[in-house]
């Protein structure tokens, strides 16, 4: 019997028996497929799964920095308003989308165009794949390092080259500033995320059919028309994915602002992860900032979703 | 029951009694006079360079033998402890110090088993109290001397005085040993203590037409040199330090606020109760002004003054670029380092600014000259939230030697002095006196010394709210005023427990 059959055989049996007992059955029914499964999901309870939920519950209570973590005071959703009412939250949050956005959008684009231009065959494009690959390896501490300094208001290296090339009387203020800091930081994050863009849609090219292609341009398609009516339709479902990945990256992004600015200045640079790591760490306020954390992981779950509809679209389609 | 004559004592009981009395009483009196002797031993109140050099050297210890009375040398246990040692930016001194004192502590106790970790100055707190929270502890602690207070206050710290490692509480600065006490109970021992001092770079002086010989005397006049060095010379005047949650910042910004009149609490008044909040009286707000007007009216302090730490202004430091900075007796060997590892044209301008390199006392206010009593304190946890369990024994070995007058002068060598003031007499201290210079100038600031407030809240009051006022109004998101008024009501509602 093929398992399409058995499972067929099963259905009816389960439909005409309560949800609990049909549950259980199946489980009995596939219980070597749960033993394979259950390290992978007792690690998952330990590591995900009671941090989360000590979160959620943490999240209930106020901890004064006189007072251990055992005798917290439950304050309900008390945390949750203080959060939500703040101002700083409202600029913390215009902040996290700005950056979030900006980041995911230029990191996106310049990825396509990289994937793009490396599709095609010419001399040194392994090299230069390679090259380009490099600000995504390299590890993040020590990138935003290297980009404090190429940026310092005082001594940076670019903001020498402007003044050496006569663009600006004196160095350019990128991170003391309170409107260049946020676009500053921005484009490290842009310059070390473009290239997992570009790898995605480089394998997502790969499956755009050769043929199609050659057919357009038989039928005197331009190159934007080809790009626009054969490559990008072919790219959508693997652009979605990427999006969606960056955006959870972006929004989850914590090295680059940090160690650049720690959120400065004036809070012109704090996004929500940074803000969630002051309030507990630097102001130990872990009942405030497990509230903001849930907040933040509510919005991790909504795009959680849609990345995995996005991730099964094929398969419903094929399904169906 | 007894009758009265059955109470009596007899004679030999008496003379026992008696003898017993005596032993007590002479006891006692020797300790007083023991304690008396150590706390004469040195003298606070004629304190002054001359003093300090006149006691260097006059004193001989034998810390395995201190140590030994504590825990016996072949006592067999483990110990852990987390501090912050030196790092990259230290001077090699610095770090073969800490070494030595690793190859000692070793030497001294061969049965200790020892895990040692040094962490970064700005992630030590951190890193502690994401450990405590899972009982993962080490045993032994060194915080810098504004750390141990909320660890003390959730009761994570086991009580701990200097007599309880063959130590006496005269022996300690008595600013350090309020730096311990929390509800009344110490929890700590004072292992280095220190203040700082305005360096300037007699050079850049001269070439600005000020006197090189000369710091300046008040905050108004380090706006006014600052400002004038930019104009007549093109270089930063003063090292303003303005980063968030970066303890540099407050070391460097207290002593101006404190000197106005001003303060976060009231920790520069005589008997401070930190009940009433100073960050937005008329000093604070003068010492707030001066930091804006030579950061956004004068433009006479590095830009990146918002993001830089106390290590971001040695390499304009030595290469020039920077007149005045209030730092450490340590800038000075830390300078003489990174000349000696400077090559060509830059060995050349670096050696010219170690000679050039000039100490003087930090200025004065309308108020008061100050300075922050700054160091660090060592601590013990409690068995509970030790990851493994407290080994006492072995923890208190490891507290006595380290804070002993030999290893508390040692370990200070170049960055801090001697948290035990019988280090002030070994023939450490002559040495460090002799070769170290400038060192004189640091330490005779410590009677100008104030501690931050001793409460839980003062980690974020130090490294969060001043540091965003400064912030605040270096960026013009507020006025000084509002800046002022903004962090002092962040205060107030951070001490009403909301």
């Amino acid at each position: 019997m093929t398992i399409a059959t058995e499972r067929a055989a099963i259905a009816p049996k389960a439909a005409e028996q309560p949800w609990g007992i049909g549950l259980l059955r199946r489980i009995i029914d596939h219980r070597s497929d749960y033993l394979y499964i259950l390290p992978a999901l007792l690690v998952m309870l330990v590591v995900i799964a009671y941090p989360v939920y000590y979160t959620i519950e943490l999240s209930f209570f106020k901890t004064p920095p006189n007072l251990q973590m055992k005798d917290k005071i439950f304050v309900g959703f008390d945390n949750y308003a203080a959060i939500l009412s703040s101002s700083s939250f409202h600029r913390v949050t215009i902040n996290t989308l700005i950056w979030t956005v900006f980041s995911t959008g230029f990191a996106f684009l310049l990825g396509l165009a990289a994937a793009l231009a490396l599709h095609r065959e010419f001399a040194g494009r392994g090299v230069l794949r390679a090259v380009l690959l490099i600000p995504y390896v390299v590890s993040a501490v020590a990138a935003s390092y290297v980009w404090k300094w190429l940026y310092h208001s005082d001594f940076g290296v670019i903001g020498a080259l402007a003044v050496q090339f006569g663009l600006t009387d004196r160095p350019i203020n990128f991170l003391d500033n309170t409107t260049t800091v946020l676009p500053s930081l921005i484009v490290v994050n842009v310059w070390k995320e473009f290239s997992f863009a570009m790898v995605m849609l480089m394998a997502g090219l790969q499956t755009v059919p050769e043929q199609l292609l050659r057919a357009a341009q038989v039928d005197g398609a331009s190159a934007w028309q080809r790009f626009w009516h054969v490559t990008f339709p072919h790219l959508r479902g693997v652009s979605m994915v990427t999006v969606l990945l960056l955006m959870v990256a972006n929004f989850n992004s914590f090295i680059i602002p940090w160690i650049m600015t720690s959120g400065g200045p004036a809070g012109a640079s704090d996004i929500w992860i940074t803000d969630i790591y002051n309030i507990a760490f630097g102001r130990q306020r872990y009942g405030v900032a497990s509230a903001y954390a849930v907040i933040l992981f509510i919005v991790m779950m909504v795009l959680g979703y849609f990345y995995v509809k996005a991730l099964t679209r094929g398969d419903e389609a094929r399904a169906g | 029951m007894n009758n009265s004559r059955d109470r009596e004592p007899k004679a030999n009981q008496r003379s026992y009694r008696r003898m017993l009395a005596s032993s007590v009483a002479f006891g006692l009196t020797a300790s007083l006079a023991c304690t008396t002797v150590q706390a004469q031993s040195v003298d606070l109140s004629k304190w002054s360079p001359e003093y300090v050099k006149s006691i260097a050297g006059t004193e001989e210890v034998d810390t395995a033998a201190d140590c030994a009375k504590i825990t016996p040398l072949d006592y067999k246990g483990k110990v852990s402890v987390w501090w912050t040692g030196p790092n990259d930016a230290s001077p090699d001194i610095d770090r073969k110090v800490h070494e030595d004192f690793w190859a000692a502590w070793k030497a001294t106790y061969p049965n200790i088993e020892t895990d040692y970790q040094n962490i970064d100055y700005n992630q030590l707190l951190d890193k502690l109290r994401t450990a405590t929270l899972g009982n993962a502890a080490p045993m032994v602690v060194r915080l810098q001397i504004l750390g141990g207070i909320e660890f003390a206050s959730k009761g994570y710290f086991h009580e701990l005085k200097p007599e309880d490692v063959g130590y006496a509480t005269a022996d300690f600065w008595p600013g350090a040993m309020k730096s311990v006490m929390y509800d009344g109970v110490p929890y700590g021992i004072p292992t280095n203590n220190e203040t700082m001092a305005m360096i300037w770079n007699a050079d850049i002086f001269q070439k600005a037409g000020l006197d090189p010989e000369s710091p300046p005397k008040t905050w108004d006049d380090v706006v006014k040199y600052s400002k004038q060095i930019k104009e007549k010379v093109g270089v930063a005047g003063y090292g303003l330090v303005a980063k968030q949650n970066a303890g540099n910042t407050p070391f460097r910004f207290m002593p101006q606020l404190w000197a106005f009149g001003g303060g976060a609490l009231d920790e520069a008044a005589d008997k401070p109760e930190y009940k009433s909040v100073w960050l937005n009286n008329d000093g604070a707000k003068a010492a707030l002004q001066a930091s804006y007007d030579m950061y956004v009216r004068d433009k006479s302090v590095p830009v990146s003054a918002l993001t830089n730490t106390q290590n971001e202004n040695q390499a304009p430091f030595i290469a020039g670029q920077l007149a005045m900075m209030i730092a450490h007796p340590s800038e000075y060997a830390k300078m003489v380092d990174l000349a000696s590892k400077a090559t060509g044209a830059d060995k050349e301008v670096a050696d010219k600014v170690v000679s050039n390199m000039r100490y003087g006392l930090i200025p004065e206010g309308p108020d008061r000259r100050a300075v922050v009593f700054g160091g660090s304190n060592i601590h013990v946890f409690k068995d509970e939230y030790v990851d493994g369990g407290l080994d006492e024994q072995a923890a208190k070995a490891l507290v006595c030697f380290w804070t002993s007058a030999e290893w508390s002068t040692k370990l200070a060598w170049v960055t801090s002095n001697p948290g035990n003031l019988r280090g002030f007499k070994t023939k450490w201290m002559k040495e460090r006196l002799d070769t170290i210079k400038f060192l004189d100038v640091t330490t005779s600031m410590l009677p100008n010394g104030i501690p931050f407030p001793v409460i839980p809240e003062a980690t974020e009051i130090m490294n969060i709210i001043v540091p965003d006022m400064l912030q605040n109004a270096l960026t013009e998101k507020m006025t000084v005023e509002e800046a002022a008024d903004d962090a002092a009501a962040k205060v107030e509602e951070l001490l009403s427990g909301l």
